[in-house]
């Protein structure tokens, strides 16, 4: 500290300039005073009868002008989502005089209930001059009953919005997302006012940031009855960026009609490209009510539904691979030289591995199969063997660079990455992974965990001869006036190097599921190449369902010797995947190649 | 140390304390009249509570040999530097700023404590033996030390409070004499990275900028505030409406009444005349401090009163000429007006910085 430099005092008879600098920033400071006193005297006595006016009858009106929000279209350009206008009920806290007395006649008149009401209000300051939405989307007879009732219902407006307007009520529920007021946790962040109308999931909360344009807003000036005199300040509002996506709407309503009925998801994928061109997982919410009203009971009915209709199953849902998961182990089995195309196992319906049988899902066995032959009928037993000669440690690998337990990185959040398990976890304490273990898992079972879009992107991977797509959602951003704000060139996220001999062996394979009386037969379509791979995952019992515990699988793609579209279907506790997933690949493959009417533009791309 | 000579009380800036005090009462009756939020009334009394806390730390700040203070500002300025690293770890968020630290039942600003451990260290540094006779290696030293305060707190995000370090830094320069080419480049360059803080501007302290720039562009945003404020001030008139009629400010038109725009609220309580009270108290604040500085005897004084004013007088006038319209909406507390704890306990903590200089000026 004896740096410091103390006592050292000014020297005498010199003048002191630090002293003078000092009385100089003082001059500056007080100069800067007269000027502010010198606002104020212009403000408060100049200007002062005219801003006492303005304060006096300050019945100004703040009204906000909300920005309809970007249209998304599919690929050919049609609408997937639009706006249409609605009715809003607004409050204004400063105009209401008798709260209690003007919240219960609109109780009344409106059937809300009264706290749903106060609460609203109770929100923001009570002389708030900003309307506070209480209710959108009110019908014309409602609002006509509070057009009757102005004079006795001061400070509620109906104000005419944009809203969402879908195709149909749950149309593409998960891929598109809802919108709704910001919440109390998104208002914290700043970003937001109150009443935003802001994406809550899917892609309206990817890209609300271009959707949302940017609100416009009028001040006006009203007079007691609340007719406007005349607007003060108009600011028009900007409307959001239009976004091109991917999907092709007439696929996706396909899927979505095929699933009805069923849990469960289905991806349509461009092996070209990663383009997706339908994402579906059923069963959805109401996407229309969950943007517009909803009451709590609703709200709470579908957070509560055992069948959890808010989960994405495509990126959320985590499951077993069952017997699609064979692709990987053959894959690897074939390139690390530890499978041949003419390795022959007998098939009697059962593997014995130390003192535990395995059993294969057809009890009186398929005799003796070759590799080409245990695809097509996915032959346990000799995936049971396969996987134990080719090595845990390489069907992970294999899974891995296929894309299996990692996340694809599409545009949507929530994103879950299933479950790879690494069989070296036998130490420090766990259970080591056992030779069962990997016999289990070379069927897809186990540990393993995949969501349907890694399936989808892998089986992408097996039609296109081993590129790994992201999968892309959204093609462009685009403004009116400023053309593509934003565009996505699609990307690679990675290559399955596997040799040409391997790929031939595979798609031979998942051609024959399909063509040569394999499991995948119910998705045969004459004059088209259809190949692909069922599956069959075993799942925990749950003794509630009385349908097939297991859940079905069925990935594939067409046409086989030039692939363009890859399907992959789920079905939660479908049964079997041969017969509950197979036929409604089926029907999806059928509407793009042979209504191709309906689909025009879409195979020429 | 703590020990109160008798011949330092009789150096007691009287006119100083008077002139608080008052500041104080206008800051508590104003607040009372408020209806703020679900707080009520308790916001006056809240704010009594933490001037009382600021009195006694005041006093104890004043018994403290600044010259001891300053040779420990390393050490205060670290410590204020992890108070503000801390909030990014602890800090409790409001309207998306993490600016808040919980402790205890208090919450306290960080940033708002920093200001003083800025200007000891400002202090320490133009002051240290190497750095005579003050130039440029003092500036080069002074450059890290403020940046990184300035970047934290500017990330919090609190560009107001991060902005206020560079006049209070420059009047410090130009108090300790540096020459005034150097300062003149200097400004210079500062000037010349604006496109750059530009850039790291958050998209609503941009817009803030802009609005005030053009205030139609956002009738319902950041212009609202500014507008409403001028109608309050402009309809004080004269003499003012009295608690009773300032309808403007009871009847809300900004949600921070009570912090950054309680000076609308007295102005349209008080009229003109009211605000001529009040401008009086910081103007004789300021003369009473200035004049502890050009009067002290010695560098170290001089630049801790330096600096002390420097912090308060800019504050009022940034604050008051952004209610008035003169300057943007930049988020800066009135001292000892404005609602807020940690804003009152260093405002008065400064103070006492001032006293603690004046009492010694004769030693």
């Amino acid at each position: 500290m004896a740096l410091v430099a103390l006592n050292r005092g000014p020297v005498p008879g010199r003048r002191d300039p630090g002293k003078q600098r000092v009385v100089g920033m003082t001059v500056g400071v007080l100069a800067a005073f007269v000027v502010l006193v010198g606002q104020l005297w212009y403000l408060q006595v100049l200007e002062g009868a005219r801003l006492q006016e303005l304060s006096d009858k300050n019945r100004i009106r703040v009204r906000p002008v909300a920005a309809p929000r970007g249209v998304l279209f599919d690929r050919n350009g049609l609408p997937l989502v639009d706006n249409r206008p609605a009715f809003t009920l607004s409050l204004i806290p400063r105009e209401i005089d008798d709260r209690e007395k003007v919240l219960g006649r609109l109780s009344v008149l409106l059937k809300i209930s009264y706290a749903e009401l106060d609460d609203a209000l109770g929100r923001v300051a009570a002389d708030s001059l900003m309307p506070v939405r209480v209710r959108r989307g009110l019908t014309l007879e409602e609002v006509a009953r509070v057009e009757e009732w102005k004079l006795e219902l001061p400070g509620v407006i109906v104000e005419v919005e944009p809203q969402r307007a879908y195709p149909s009520s749950r149309f593409a529920a998960h891929l598109l997302g809802y919108v709704r007021e910001a919440s109390d946790d998104q208002l914290k962040q700043g970003r937001y006012r109150r009443g935003d109308m802001v994406g809550q999931s899917g892609l309206e909360r990817v890209l609300d940031e271009h959707l949302r344009g940017r609100d416009g807003g009028e001040r006006i000036e009203v007079d007691a009855l609340g007719r406007s005199i005349r607007v003060m300040q108009a600011a028009e509002p900007n409307p959001g960026a239009q976004v091109v996506t991917t999907i092709d709407r007439r696929v996706q309503e396909t899927a979505e009609r095929a699933m009805e009925g069923k849990a469960g998801a289905v991806v349509v994928m461009d092996p070209r490209s990663g383009d997706v061109l339908a994402l579906v997982s059923t069963p959805a919410y109401e996407i229309d009510r969950f943007t517009g009203t909803i009451d709590r009971a609703a709200w709470l009915r579908v957070v509560q539904d055992p069948d959890r209709p808010l989960l994405n199953r495509v990126i959320q849902g985590q499951y077993p691979p069952g017997s699609v998961f064979k692709v990987v182990v053959t894959a690897a089995g074939l390139q690390e030289g530890s499978l041949a195309p003419m390795d022959r196992v007998h098939c009697g319906g059962a593997f014995t591995l130390g003192d535990h049988t395995f059993h294969d899902w057809k009890k009186e066995g398929h005799g003796t199969v070759d590799l080409h032959r245990a695809i097509v009928h996915s032959c346990d037993v000799f995936f049971y063997q396969a996987g134990l000669k080719v090595g845990g440690t390489t069907i992970a690998r294999y899974a891995q660079a296929f894309g299996l337990g990692r996340a694809t990185g599409i545009d949507l959040s929530g994103e879950k990455i299933g479950l790879i398990p690494e069989p070296r976890a036998g130490r420090r304490g766990r259970r080591a992974f056992l030779a069962g273990d990997v016999a289990n898992m070379a069927i897809g079972q186990g540990a393993l965990l995949v969501t349907p879009l890694q399936v989808a992107r892998a089986m992408a991977a097996v039609a296109n001869g081993g590129v790994l797509w992201k999968p892309r959602l959204v093609q462009r951003v685009e403004r009116p006036e400023r053309g593509v704000i934003w565009s996505d060139p699609g990307r690679v996220m990675g290559h399955v190097e596997l040799s040409p001999m391997v790929w031939a062996v595979l798609r031979q394979g998942l051609w024959g599921v399909v063509n040569e009386g394999g499991t995948g037969t119910a998705a045969r379509i004459p004059g088209l190449d259809v190949a692909g791979k069922t599956g069959t995952a075993q799942t925990v019992a749950n003794s509630k369902s009385e349908k097939g515990q297991d859940h079905a699988w069925f990935a594939a793609y067409a046409p086989a010797p030039n692939p363009e579209v890859v399907v992959v279907v789920f079905v939660e506790r479908g049964g079997h995947g041969g017969a509950a997933a197979a036929p409604i690949a089926r029907q999806i493959l059928n509407a793009i190649f042979f209504e191709k009417v309906a689909m025009a533009g879409f195979t020429g791309s | 140390m703590i020990g109160i000579d008798r011949r330092l009380l009789q150096n007691v800036d009287w006119p100083l304390l008077l002139a608080t005090a008052g500041l104080v009462a206008m800051s508590a009756t104003t607040l009372s009249t408020l209806n703020v939020g679900r707080a009520g009334g308790g916001v006056a009394l809240r704010q009594l509570g933490w001037a009382a806390l600021g009195v006694l730390a005041l006093l104890v700040v004043a018994s403290l040999d600044y010259r001891k203070l300053v040779r420990a500002a390393p050490a205060f300025y670290l410590l204020g530097l992890g108070g503000l690293a801390a909030v990014f770890a602890l800090g409790r968020s409001v309207s998306g700023a993490r600016r808040w630290i919980a402790l205890g039942p208090l919450t306290v600003q960080p940033s708002e404590l920093f200001k003083l451990c800025f200007v000891l260290m400002a202090v320490w540094i133009l002051t240290s033996r190497w750095a005579q006779p003050p130039g440029g290696s003092a500036i080069v030293m002074m450059l890290p030390v403020a940046a990184v305060p300035f970047v934290l707190v500017v990330k919090q995000p609190d560009l107001g409070t991060a902005l206020l370090l560079v006049p209070v830094l420059l009047a410090l320069l130009v108090g300790a004499g540096i020459r005034l080419k150097l300062l003149g480049a200097l400004a210079a360059a500062g000037l010349g990275t604006l496109p750059a803080a530009w850039m790291v501007l958050k998209d609503y302290q941009r817009e803030r900028i802009l609005v005030y720039l053009d205030p139609v562009r956002d009738p319902l945003g950041s212009a609202y505030n500014v507008i409403q404020a001028k109608i309050a001030i402009g309809s004080g008139q004269l003499l003012g409406k009295g608690v009773a009629g300032a309808t403007q400010s009871r009847l809300a038109f900004l949600p921070e009444r009570h912090t950054d725009f309680i000076f609308a609220v007295f102005a349209e309580t008080w009229g003109f005349v009211g605000c001529l009270v009040l401008l009086t108290c910081y103007g004789l604040l300021f003369v009473r401090g200035f004049d502890i500085a050009a009067s002290s005897r010695e560098p170290v004084g001089r630049l801790v009163a330096l600096g002390v004013t420097g912090l308060i007088a800019f504050q009022v006038l940034i604050n008051v000429g952004m209610v008035t319209g003169l300057l943007p909406v930049v988020g800066i507390p009135l001292p000892l007006m404005s609602y807020g704890g940690s804003s009152m306990l260093v405002s008065l903590m400064g103070l006492g910085l001032l006293l603690s200089v004046r009492m010694r000026q004769f030693q």
